[in-house]
């Protein structure tokens, strides 16, 4: 890691940081709240079998428990779409967005090893996923704290389950600075990252809504988010494990590949 | 030890050489001119040279280092202007030089100095670099790749974009570099610019070195196109004035080449009435070939 350089990605990037972290803390809020509140009308809507109950159970998460709304908080379109920001849009920019910009060369002119460029950019993107998600699983807390249901959860486990989905979105970012790594340009890191993600998180869903489907979860890296299941205190080491295999393997691959890639003039 | 050596280096991309075989030595204390037209060669070789491009063949050291197996020792000596320069939109050029110094891990002992020559000042330092025009970020950029003071700075294209009272400021910095025995290895297509401040040139084309020569011996072999407009009489009586060739005559306008000292030919011309005189300065690249040539023949 590099300090000043690892000062320079979070000063260039701490307003977006502060606005994600503040959107995520505000939706976090959200589903306890929609638990407290409704959650007991819409179990007993499942249970009268009006809609099959996969319909109601969003890949891992529900409202129907508190857990589940804080799984739901973190699997949801809007948390994906926002946590994103940072998996994806500034790991796949990262290095690609600085060649195509022409800014990496002044940077690499600098007696800087490329390994060190990468690691202080992955180390920036994990602190900035570490500051979104724990501003997510805050405002889970502090909605279950507002709607009176804060008994029901086990806040001891939380480190825990931010741990899990570090490892989630943080192999993501990895995926996405390796892109990043392996393209000249912005477009086709950016363009092959999402398309992992998306299709990812379409296994995830799909599987969860078909059961038919449901054996392409185990090919999603999103299955392996297992947030009730740690709330629960049933959390398997495999989960996490598989998770830090994709993000070494992603590491790896960068590791492998920046410092031999070419590096011609911006184009 | 020459500041930069290369040998054979050569970079191909698929069946394209973009550097073929290039041998090349700069001195340790010499300001050196590297020219050549677009896609020659001269990024390339720079790239090179700078760790950004793995050599397909041959090697290159600067300051003895290998510039593959020790890139970041010598990047820790050099200062590196890239053509077209591109910075942080949203960062004030204070904010670029504190961070590039940083990254330099040397203190910017020269950064007030340069700053001062080339009329940045702390109020135009304080705005975010978006809001400079072309000049302005070509000025930060001289000053970011000197500001710690490095033994080698390698300058692509430095004066593009200055206008003629900055582009003298930035020959002053280059001449003072000179003096202070530091070593400059810059690409320009300026020819007053390399004449002004080379010790020695090189050119390259196709991506091979055509030639490499001292400014002071090509300044003595160089020629000039000269257009004579005179007013009555015959032609002139040129042939047998030193210098002069290719000497043709239409109505009263004569064009010929003059080579080497001007003023037998000056004095040739007081026997005419002079009514408009044009002396053409060759293109350092045609002059530069041009010697080459005639050496060939020799």
């Amino acid at each position: 890691m590099n300090a000043a350089l690892f000062r320079h990605t979070w000063r260039l990037q701490r307003i977006k940081l502060a606005l994600i972290s503040l959107g995520l803390f505000a939706w976090g809020c959200f589903p306890p709240v929609i638990y407290a509140r409704f959650g007991v009308q819409f179990e007993t809507m499942l249970q009268s079998g009006i809609f099959p109950e996969q319909f109601a159970r969003f890949g891992n998460g529900d409202i129907f428990s508190l857990t589940g709304a804080v799984a739901l908080s973190l699997i949801h379109p809007i948390a994906l779409i926002l946590t994103s920001v940072f998996a994806v849009g500034f790991s796949a920019g990262a290095i690609a967005g600085e060649r195509q910009r022409g800014t990496l060369e002044v940077v690499l002119a600098r007696p800087i090893e490329r390994r060190v460029l990468y690691f202080s950019l992955l180390g920036s993107a994990f602190l900035f996923l570490g500051i979104a998600i724990a501003a997510l699983l805050a405002g889970c807390a502090i909605g279950s704290a507002f709607a009176g249901v804060l008994a029901q959860l086990p806040v001891a486990r939380l480190p825990l389950v931010w741990l899990n989905a570090m490892l989630l979105f943080g192999a993501f970012a990895a995926i996405g600075l390796a892109a990043s790594a392996s393209f000249d340009r912005f477009s086709p890191a950016l363009g092959s990252t999402l398309a992992i993600v998306v299709v990812m998180y379409l296994l995830e869903v799909l599987g969860s809504l078909w059961p038919d489907a449901a054996f392409l979860q185990k090919y999603s890296l999103f299955h392996y988010l297992k947030v009730k299941t740690t709330l629960a205190g049933a959390a398997t080491p495999v989960d996490f494990a598989i998770l830090a295999a994709a993000v070494a393997g992603a590491v790896g691959w960068a590791v492998l590949i920046f410092p031999k890639r070419d590096l011609s003039a911006p184009i | 030890m020459p500041a930069i050596r290369t040998t054979g280096l050569t970079k191909r991309y698929g069946a394209i050489r973009a550097l073929d075989g290039l041998d090349l030595e700069v001195q340790d204390g010499e300001v050196f001119g590297f020219l050549g037209p677009n896609g020659a060669g001269k990024s390339t070789a720079i790239r090179l040279i700078l760790g950004f491009l793995h050599p397909t063949a041959g090697s290159g050291q600067v300051f003895g280092h290998d510039i593959v197996t020790a890139s970041v020792a010598i990047r820790q000596r050099i200062g590196y202007l890239p053509g077209g320069i591109a910075f942080y939109d949203t960062l004030t050029g204070l904010e670029h030089l504190d961070f590039l110094a940083r990254l330099n891990r040397r203190l910017p002992t020269r950064r007030a100095e340069l700053c001062d020559r080339l009329e940045l000042p702390a109020r135009t330092l304080s705005r975010v670099v978006r809001d400079y025009s072309r000049g302005m970020r070509q000025k930060l950029g001289i000053v970011q790749a000197l500001q710690h003071d490095p033994e080698l700075a390698v300058l692509d294209e430095p004066s593009e974009g200055l206008d003629p009272l900055m582009q003298r400021a930035f020959y002053a910095i280059l001449e003072q570099l000179k003096r202070e025995g530091r070593t400059v290895f810059f690409s320009s297509h300026v020819l007053s610019e390399v004449e002004r401040v080379c010790d020695r040139v090189a050119i390259i084309r196709g991506g091979r070195l055509a030639a490499v020569e001292e400014i002071a011996r090509l300044r003595t072999r160089r020629w000039r196109n000269v257009t004579v407009q005179f007013d009555g009489g015959g032609a002139p009586p040129l042939d047998n004035v030193a210098g002069v060739s290719d000497v043709e005559v239409r109505g009263n306008r004569m064009t010929c080449r003059v080579s080497g000292d001007i003023g037998p030919f000056l004095a040739a011309l007081t026997q005419l009435r002079v009514v408009d005189l044009t002396i053409e300065v060759p293109r350092l690249e045609e002059a530069f070939l041009d010697f080459y040539d005639d050496r060939a023949m020799t």
